[in-house]
């Protein structure tokens, strides 16, 4: 097998007609990498994957291929395999057919694709279903189908386009798995897309986050999830509360925000923007429900939040408080089930602390919507 | 309640008159292909008669023209489906600003009059071999004014246009991330179109392949201009009916009916058997199997009828091979013989009759026998439309000897019936 | 520049060698099969009918004498009218509307009824007895009706047997048999399309308009026709077309004295050997059938997309 080649995109913009699909992406992406492209629909994960297939030239910019430049070569020239949004397996050819059909068009003999075929059918744990139709087929079969299909091209890279998305919430986290165990086992490069974060955070070595057409930030999951970059990272990423409010001041990567509703409170400013913000900056600080915690009382006034509950639900393992926050959103914090029967009572006056390194700052921007 | 009742009445009514007027005269024209009668007719049955088969069937003028019209049928079909098929994909991707200007023309051909295709196909070739300066004998003169070359083109024309409808229906369901897929893997754009498109269409490609070869077979508008000195099976059909109708034509007529009802039902019994297939497999049916019947049968009229059919048909064909025809030709001539001369006869004392009033009244009713002679006349048909008097090959075509007895019975006839 | 992009896209999305299949099939027949035997056909249509060793020669000019031919005849004062022409030209075109107009309304009651009692045994087996005549040869039909009004034909027969007349009607002389016979010959070209988009009418919208206390007439003016008429269209444009354009059934069923206008081009093509003035009587009857068409789709707001269909 080989052994993962690092793909390359310089300075990509995309357009169709007037409108700009992908405005100036530059991804670096290296050879073995499972590399995930996570954004809303319609932000133009797709666009991209299919810039780096061949199916559309980027109208301005580079895409590299282990380092080669891939201008003008067509998606059948490239070593790529693009698993696609909706697997488009072929109806009318056997199992089999279809897994080795890149070795048909390559003028493979019938029994070398055969055997090929069966040994891979083995892989994806289908062996002895080689003579069915894909439609005689499940969902999570034909799935593992088409990754077989690209697999038996010898890719240098994978290209998933949302493979798991039609799938039902078990089967796609089995899948999950599996994708991820193949991924390690046949060591290429994997460039994978969601919108599912579930998705993009367990399988990935890398994540970009995407926001029509621009590319937020990219670095790892656990990083993405911590240290956001931008409001829209840290919103669409995981469950977020945001607080609005200046910045009163700046010292290294901490600062005090002026919120609105609850005075000044101490915060850590995410690293990719330490240094850009400054004194009466429009700010925006966020604090994932999991980081707060019910405020004892001697807490230090710069690290707690006092809010009415609105309502609270009973999830299992914890519970979620719902309070009043700003500009009409609501604050969600998560309490641990440790045996309580409840946490407050509709109307209450509940204050919160955190801690100021789980409460990350950055310049004010546009927020994911949900 | 009667008022519905008055409304299922209206209705059945009305379906019997729709469905005589489209079906019945199908049916009494084949019935004339059994009558010995030499005139086309049912009233007066003569006799039970396979005679206008072996006519038929002996016809040179009508064998050559099946096989001419088979020729023609299968260029037409490989150059229209080809050209459908092209014209199709193409409005697929072709710029959406240009997408109705380009289905206007390529519909366009449907609502040409045939006639006028016929023409400026035939106008072109001989200009277009006048302009590349082909002269008589050489190979390209010889090409644009060959008749089942120009047919083809002229037909052609416009079937391709049937076939592009039946292509841009089932393109419409096709998934071309398909064709990208096999991109993808490696697959050259002919490789993607010969083993992933070709395959989905091929049903497509097998109708419109029916059709384009029914339309090119039947085809007589277009073909007429274009033919020139070939004749294909309506060319000759049309100038023998011009000329004179006679049964070997309804026998022509009842075995393309029957191959129609027989390929009508066996679609429909495949079609039935499919999804009867489809409902087993959904589960919605059950799987039982009457006992009686093969399974394909089971609720399945259409299959049932088929095999009837094909049972009647078949003791059809066994007896006439069996109907001694000989035996029974000397038999209908001679029960002919009687006939004619039992109606010369009786023609001879109407005359005789008719003669003496004549005589007697002469003076008052000068006018009456001429008045009966132009009623004659149009029982002969179209002999003297004026499109006829024309036809300078008309006389040659009518000589066949086994036509002939068609041909010269017509003259006969018409007085034989009419003489009530 | 925007042109080039389009070609490219269309090369790159096909590969060249099947791009260059595709586009010159197409280009072969629009051009070769449609495009330039229309244009010589108009070409020629402008011509003297010349001898062969004239043609190209100084006499070889454009003349408008052929389409006057059809106005005023050989007279070349033209102080007379062509008035056996022009009346075969106008009761063409005028029998051709007739016989479209009889087949909307025998065809619609029975539109009707298959498109929306769906799937019962009845209706299917209807369906295959329509489809088994319109294989049938135009030629064969055409003479089946030949049989039927024949002198000594079968109508003749059974109108005489019960004396409701004592000669035989001479259907054919008085054009009985040929309106009857273009009814016939293309009734199917009308009942399919109508069909087809009633088939495609919910029935629910029907239920509905009823529930709402709609007469029986009403919920076809409101709703119905409404719903069909791309379909009644685009039969009407068939029938319309090939009954203006037949030359069989005429032939055939015509009768000796008066004549449809495709025989005419068909005796100067034929018989005359004047393919000068056959062109131009074959322009005459393509543009005016089509003028009508366009104007009737314009009038009752259908777009081409919808013929065909
Ligand atoms: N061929 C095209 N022509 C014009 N616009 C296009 C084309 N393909 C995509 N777009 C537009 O580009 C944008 C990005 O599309 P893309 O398919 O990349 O989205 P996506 O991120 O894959 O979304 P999803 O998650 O829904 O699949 C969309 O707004 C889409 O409308
Ligand atoms: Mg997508």
């Amino acid at each position: 097998m080989s052994s993962g080649v690092a793909v390359d995109l310089e300075n990509i913009t995309i357009r169709f007609g007037d409108f700009t699909a992908v405005k100036d992406a530059n991804v670096n992406i290296n050879g073995g990498d499972f590399f995930s492209f996570l954004g809303p629909s319609g932000c133009g994960k797709t666009t991209i994957l299919r810039a780096v297939s061949g199916f559309l030239e980027p109208s301005e910019g580079r895409v590299l291929i282990g380092g080669n430049d891939m201008a003008g070569i067509g998606p059948n020239k490239r070593p790529t395999a693009l698993i696609f949004q909706n697997l488009a397996l072929f109806p009318l050819m056997k199992v089999w057919e279809n897994i080795a059909f890149s070795m048909e068009v390559a003028g493979a003999s019938a029994a070398e694709r055969r055997k090929r075929a069966d040994e891979l059918l083995d892989m994806i744990a289908l062996g002895g279903q080689g003579d069915k139709l894909p439609s005689e087929l499940s969902g999570g079969q034909k799935q593992r189908v088409a990754i077989a299909r690209a697999l038996c091209a010898n890719p240098d890279v994978l290209l998933l386009d949302e493979p798991l998305s039609a799938l039902d919430l078990k089967l796609r986290q089995h899948m999950r798995t599996e994708l991820r165990e193949i991924q390690q086992r046949v060591g290429i490069t994997f460039i994978y897309i969601t919108h599912d974060q579930g998705e993009a955070l367990t399988m990935s070595d890398n994540v970009a986050v995407m926001k029509a057409g621009v590319i937020d930030q990219i670095d790892t999951g656990h990083n993405i999830y911590d240290d956001p970059a931008t409001p829209f990272v840290a919103s669409f990423v995981g469950e977020n509360n945001v607080f609005r409010g200046k910045v009163k001041s700046v010292s290294g990567n901490e600062a005090v925000i002026t919120t609105n509703r609850s005075g000044d409170l101490l915060t850590r400013i995410t690293p990719a923007q330490v240094g850009k913000l400054a004194v009466g900056d429009d700010a925006m600080m966020f604090i994932r429900p999991e980081a707060l915690e019910l405020a004892p009382r001697d807490a230090d006034s710069k690290t707690t939040i006092s809010a009415n509950v609105i309502n609270e639900e009973f999830e299992g393992n914890s519970f979620s408080v719902f309070l009043e926050g700003d500009g009409g959103k609501q604050i969600k914090m998560s309490v641990p089930n440790l045996g309580q029967d409840r946490i407050s009572v509709r109307g209450e006056n509940l204050s919160l602390r955190y801690d100021a390194s789980n409460a990350v700052t950055m310049p004010a921007g546009e927020l994911a919507s949900e | 309640m009667s008022s519905a009742n008055l409304i299922r009445i209206a209705l059945g009514a009305y379906l019997l008159i729709f469905f005589s007027y489209l079906l019945g005269p199908l049916v009494v024209m084949s019935l004339t292909a059994f009558n010995s009668s030499s005139f086309p007719t049912v009233s007066p049955w003569a006799c039970f008669s396979y005679e206008w088969f072996d006519v038929l069937f002996n016809d040179k003028h009508i064998r050559d023209g099946i096989y001419y019209s088979i020729v023609i049928g299968i260029g037409t079909v490989i150059l229209s489906v080809s050209m459908g098929l092209a014209a199709s994909i193409v409005l697929t991707q072709v710029w959406p600003k240009l997408r109705s200007t380009y289905y206007t023309m390529i519909i366009a051909p449907i609502l040409i009059p045939g006639v006028v295709l016929g023409i400026s196909t035939l106008v072109f070739w001989d200009r277009a071999g006048a302009f590349l300066g082909a002269t008589d004998g050489s190979f390209l003169h010889g090409l644009f004014h060959n008749g089942i070359f120009l047919t083809i083109l002229g037909q052609s024309s416009f079937i391709a246009s049937y076939a592009m409808l039946v292509f841009v229906a089932r393109l419409q369901r096709f998934d071309t991330g398909l064709t990208e897929a096999a991109l993808d893997l490696g697959a050259t754009h002919t490789q993607a179109f010969r083993k992933i498109l070709l395959p989905f269409m091929r049903p497509a490609i097998a109708s419109a392949s029916v059709l384009a070869f029914l339309a090119s077979f039947e085809n007589y508008n277009t073909t007429t201009f274009t033919i020139i000195d070939y004749k294909t099976l309506t060319t000759v059909l049309a100038q023998k009916v011009r000329l004179g109708i006679n049964p070997s034509i309804s026998s022509l007529a009842f075995i393309i009916i029957v191959l129609t009802i027989f390929a009508a039902l066996a679609f429909e019994a495949a079609n039935r058997n499919k999804e009867r297939k489809l409902a087993v497999r959904k589960g919605k049916a059950s799987a039982e199997k009457s006992g009686v019947l093969p399974g394909f049968m089971t609720g399945n009229p259409a299959a049932i009828v088929l095999v009837l059919l094909a049972f009647v048909v078949i003791v059809l064909v066994g007896t006439a091979q069996k109907y001694s025809p000989e035996a029974c030709k000397i038999q209908v001539r001679e029960a002919k013989q009687v006939e004619i001369q039992q109606r010369i006869k009786e023609l001879r004392e109407a005359r005789r009759i008719k003669d003496e009033a004549r005589a007697a009244e002469e003076a008052k009713q000068p006018a009456q026998a001429p008045a009966n002679a132009p009623q004659n006349s149009g029982a002969f048909g179209n002999v003297f439309a004026p499109g006829n008097l024309s036809e300078e090959e008309a006389p040659a075509s009518d000589p066949a000897p086994s036509s002939g007895t068609g041909a010269f019975g017509n003259v006969f006839d018409p007085n034989n019936l009419n003489s009530e | 520049m925007k042109k080039k992009m389009i070609f490219s896209d269309f090369f790159k999305n096909n590969g060249v060698v099947m791009g260059c299949l595709l586009i010159g099939l197409v280009s072969f027949w629009l051009i070769f099969l449609i495009i330039l035997p229309q244009l010589s056909m108009l070409d020629y249509s402008f011509r003297f009918n010349l001898p062969p060793a004239e043609v190209g020669g100084p006499k070889d000019v454009y003349t408008l004498s052929n389409y006057q031919h059809l106005i005023y005849g050989s007279d070349t004062t033209h102080q007379t009218y062509n008035t056996v022409d022009l009346k075969v030209f106008v009761r063409t075109i005028i029998a051709a509307m007739l016989v479209t107009i009889f087949n909307i309304f025998l065809c619609y009651p029975l539109a009707y009824f298959l498109g929306q009692s769906k799937g019962s045994g009845f209706v299917r087996l209807l369906v295959v007895l329509l489809i088994i005549p319109y294989w049938i040869n135009e030629i064969l039909r055409a003479f089946a009706l030949r049989i039927i009004f024949g002198d000594s034909g079968l109508l003749n027969e059974a109108l005489m047997f019960l004396h409701l007349t004592s000669e035989p009607i001479d259907f054919i002389r008085q054009d009985i048999a040929l309106y009857a016979g273009l009814g016939y010959a293309y009734i199917l070209l009308m009942l399919f399309p109508m069909y087809n988009v009633i088939e495609s009418l919910d029935r629910n919208q029907i239920e509905a308009a009823r529930d709402m206390g709609a007469s029986w007439m009403r919920i076809h003016r409101r709703i119905v026709i409404p719903h069909a008429k791309p379909g009644i269209v685009s039969g009407a444009t068939m029938v319309f077309m090939l009954s203006a354009g037949a030359l069989a059934a005429p032939q055939i069923l015509g009768g000796p004295s008066s004549l449809w206008f495709t025989q005419l081009v068909y005796q100067w093509f034929n018989d005359s050997l004047n393919w000068q003035q056959g062109a131009a009587y074959a322009i005459v009857l393509l543009a005016s059938t089509i003028i009508i068409v366009l104007t009737v789709m314009k009038i009752f707001k259908v777009n081409m997309g919808d013929i065909g269909k």
